[in-house]
């Protein structure tokens, strides 16, 4: 049977062909807007609020960098040593006091208020009171006005951490006039939540202008901002999958990805993009059960250490991508406390194959855990479980894949009932204090039912990490790591890198493992 | 025999004889008709309440750990605290009907992750999906019942078989990767769309008044904005369209063949009605009733089940909104996610039942 399209149907097909044709035109358009004043940076969103002090997560954070400043903070991105931020800032001898002074004195907020040492008490109450996430920053301290010009913190126990501490964008400094205003208070009761989502009160180079937690953050350049005025005038960090991150930088419809893998930054080409590599402060491990009812051969500390010389690290290594690196044991590579990455364990199976003798294991299956859905700087966790399973079954050491969603996973290790699996960690602050959570009776050491008593040398280091002073300090906490990674009740597996790949479009940026990237200073 | 039998019967009783008189309906056929389907919806609706609230609450984890993060949650008192605030302290039916009696004043919960009304972000996001859904709809029915129509018209030819080749691709072929291929390959080879999201990251959204972009960048007189959130909306559109094609083309065809059949298409043939007006006016009207179904049921599932396509084309809609909820454990969420779809689910059955009550009169006095 012959067909002939009847006209109204061709009459329609062929509008339809010419809007197509036209909407496809598109691309180019600008549709009457201005991309050349601003910074298009994708990330995979885990947005929950851009309150300072309340956001916890990478895109909160990265916010706020931009948003807000903070008493102190990291020079050019290096974390060892803290410098003055909106304040100078001096600590006693015991550790146990901290003054800040107002150095900052030309520094104003959003609206044209300027910063005053009332706003900084405020900030640092308003984030102990609200017993968020990131509360635990000043927990143990007390915040007491000295006079116009300074404060003063003083700690229960000596905290020589709070330097470190303070540069954290968690403490930015809001205008406590108006958050006050808007519900703002420095208990439980507060309620500015909402409003500091949608109107940010910083004195950083930014300020919010509109805010989705789903899809979008744009921000704009703070008119009243002390320092250089940014280059570019808006900022949209919009969630974006890292699939698409990568073609959006090739092809220059975005300027900065925030996630992609070292397969994915393989594979952009120097005349798309450029890619900066730090050294990540997230730490990769895996982690042991000391109850034998729950943990069965992972309890043993033979068998923990059989698991350590079995697992080849070169590999891993491979599989985080260039700029990753060995750890010997949690704590990055960078900060003061850490082990001598040289120290880090080797792969020797013969000695796994003792020490699974001395065990007495037999081949069981053990049950290991990990997120299925999490990738760490671009490590699929997924991909890494089931690389360590294939290591250690050259071995004789079968593990039996126990893959899950990240908060059903992180349900159960908290509930400390999963015998092994694979942990992260990353750094709340560049200080090792940050990893006695790990010491037999830390809070993540709980998990692995690792008690507070259950090993005295360990015990006894950390008493005297915890007394040391000044460059004192670094061999101390090494000392004490490197015999909490001996047990082998945290096996330490790579320290991976953060990757940020910068479009082609900005010839010159800040990036540094403080702030990631500095949208107030690219060019 | 027979008349003994009857005029017995009709003697002995004439309560019955009264009985088998057809009395008139209280309700006219059609109104009866569809005030059942509305009680039918209304019951699956509440039915829907229950199963979504169910299931959410029997994931075997703790969502005030996934609220709180993991140095909040380390403080009890701050975890009881959550869990009153949350109402999660209280027995599973009384959550229930705490969560009913909410739902019946517009209260869908706030977010626990974002802190915003869930009913306020599927607002924003329900738009965005229906956008993609109509124009992913558009593009399947057009193409779908004209490849199916050629199918069938050409059964067992080279093109029949093209065409059931093709067909099956589509159905097949995982939209995750279809995305990513067509993205990379018109995005960024060719060069013939626009970029992932709804708009240029650059461009303001028009003034909102439907929350789709085209619409209301025309009510607002914004032409190249229609044009560019027109061309933002075309490779999603097409990906999403994928699998309605290939199902629309395989249930046209042999709704098609089955018509093309029957003895008044023969008679219309033998007529000598030319040929276009025999596909068109017989064979395809007749064939049009059932596929109706299957159109409303593929509109409901591209707004449920666009989750990685919105993904890849960062297309801030319902399906990402969910992926996030269940992600982050975000029982309002997810709940409020689950509740929107089902009821989408079942406004469009009501609706092609509705269209079945008009269309076939056979149907509303069954």
């Amino acid at each position: 049977m012959k067909v002939r399209l009847p006209r109204r149907a061709l009459a329609i097909g062929s509008a339809l062909a010419l809007t197509f044709g036209l909407a496809a035109c598109s691309g180019g358009d600008k549709g009457g807007g201005e991309s050349g004043d601003t910074i298009v940076a994708e990330t995979a969103f885990n947005l929950k609020t851009i309150d300072p002090h309340r956001q916890f997560e990478f895109t909160g954070s990265t916010i706020d960098n931009a948003i807000y400043q903070t008493a102190l903070k990291f020079k050019d991105g290096d974390l060892t040593k803290p410098t003055d931020g909106l304040c100078s800032y001096e600590l006693s001898d015991n550790d146990k006091k901290m003054t800040l002074t107002l150095k900052e004195k030309d520094a104003k907020f959003s609206n044209g208020d300027p910063v005053t040492v009332d706003d900084i008490v405020f900030s640092f109450k308003r984030l102990q009171g609200l017993k968020g996430n990131p509360s635990f920053f000043l927990d143990g301290v007390t915040v007491k006005k000295v006079d116009d010009e300074s404060l003063e913190l003083i700690s229960k126990s000596p905290n020589p951490a709070l330097p470190y501490i303070l540069p954290n964008s968690s403490i930015g400094i809001v205008n406590s006039k108006v958050v006050k205003e808007n519900d703002g208070s420095t208990d439980a009761d507060d309620g500015a939540e909402a409003f500091l989502n949608e109107n940010s009160q910083g004195s950083g180079p930014y300020k919010v202008d509109t805010y989705n937690a789903d899809s979008k953050v744009v921000l704009t350049a703070n008119e009243h901002y002390n320092g250089p005025e940014p280059k570019f005038k808006r900022v949209v960090l919009r969630n974006v999958a890292a699939e698409t991150q990568l073609t959006d930088i090739q092809s220059g419809q975005a300027q900065v990805a925030f996630d992609l893998n070292a397969d994915q930054v393989k594979s952009i080409d120097e005349s798309m993009g450029e890619i900066s590599s730090l050294p990540s402060t997230r730490s990769l491990y895996i982690f042991n059960n000391t109850d034998e009812k729950i943990g069965g051969p992972a309890a043993d500390p033979n068998f923990r250490k059989a698991v350590m010389s079995a697992i080849d690290y070169d590999k891993l290594i491979d599989l985080a991508g260039e700029g990753s690196q060995r750890m010997a044991s949690l704590v990055p590579n960078e900060f003061i406390g850490a082990v001598d990455k040289d120290k880090a364990p080797e792969r020797d199976l013969e000695k796994t194959k003792k020490l699974l003798k001395k065990a007495g294991y037999n081949g069981e299956k053990i049950p290991f855990h990990y997120s299925s859905d999490q990738a760490v700087n671009g490590v699929d966790l997924a991909q890494l479980a089931q690389t360590l399973q294939a290591q250690l079954k050259e071995a004789d050491i079968n593990l039996a894949l126990k893959p899950a969603p990240s908060s059903t996973q992180l349900d159960g290790f908290r509930s400390a009932k999963q015998p092994m699996g694979i942990g992260t960690w990353g750094a709340d602050f560049p200080d090792p204090t940050n990893y006695n959570v790990f010491t037999p009776g830390g809070s993540v050491a709980e998990r692995v039912n690792w008690a507070k008593d259950a090993d005295p040398k360990l015990a006894k280091l950390a008493k005297t990490a915890g007394k040391a002073k000044g460059e004192d300090r670094d061999a101390a906490y090494a000392k004490l790591f490197q015999a909490t990674t001996d047990t082998g009740v945290w096996i330490p597996l790579v320290q991976p890198v953060s990757t940020i790949a910068v479009g082609s479009s900005i010839s010159k940026y800040v990036s540094n493992a403080d702030v990631s990237f500095d949208f107030a200073k690219a060019e | 025999m027979s008349v003994t039998t009857a005029d017995s019967t009709s003697a002995d009783s004439p309560s019955n004889d009264e009985a088998q008189r057809i009395k008139p309906p209280l309700l006219p056929p059609l109104l009866r008709y569809i005030l059942i389907r509305i009680g039918i919806s209304l019951l699956l609706i509440w039915g829907v309440t229950i199963v979504t609230f169910l299931l959410t609450n029997l994931v075997p984890t703790d969502p005030v750990a996934a609220i709180l993060g993991d140095r909040a949650a380390a403080d009890p008192e701050i975890v009881a605290q959550t869990r009153e605030r949350l109402g999660l302290d209280e027995p599973l039916i009384v959550q229930y009907f705490t969560y009913l009696s909410n739902l019946l004043q517009g209260d869908m919960g706030v977010s626990n992750q974002t802190r915003t009304p869930v009913l306020q972000s599927i607002g924003q996001v329900f738009p965005a999906s229906i956008e993609l859904g109509i124009g992913a709809i558009l593009i399947s029915v057009i193409i779908g019942l004209m490849l199916g129509l050629a199918s069938a018209l050409n059964q067992n030819r080279f093109l029949d078989h093209a065409i059931r080749t093709l067909s099956l691709i589509g159905i097949s072929a995982p939209t995750f990767w279809i995305a990513a291929v067509g993205y990379y390959v018109f995005f960024f080879k060719l060069r013939v769309v626009p970029g992932a999201g709804r708009l240029d990251p650059w461009l303001q959204p028009p003034p909102r008044v439907t929350g789709l972009y085209t619409v209301d960048s025309l009510l607002a007189g914004q032409m190249s904005t229609f044009v560019n959130a027109f061309g933002h909306l075309i490779l999603p559109s097409c990906v999403l369209a994928l699998f309605t094609i290939g199902l629309l083309t395989r249930f046209s065809r042999s709704s098609v063949l089955d018509i093309i059949r029957l003895d008044y298409v023969t008679a219309a043939k033998a007529k000598g009605l030319p040929a276009r007006t025999v596909i068109f006016k017989y064979i395809f009207r007749g064939a049009l009733v059932p596929i109706i179904t299957v159109v409303g049921l593929a509109f409901g599932s591209l707004l449920s089940g666009a989750v990685l396509t919105e993904t890849v084309f960062a297309w801030n809609g319902l399906g990402q909104y969910a992926f996030r909820g269940a992600t982050t454990l975000d029982l309002p969420v997810i709940m409020g996610v689950g509740l929107v779809i089902g009821v989408v689910y079942i406004l469009v059955n009501f609706i092609v039942d509705l269209i079945y009550g008009f269309v076939d009169p056979r149907v509303r006095v069954r």
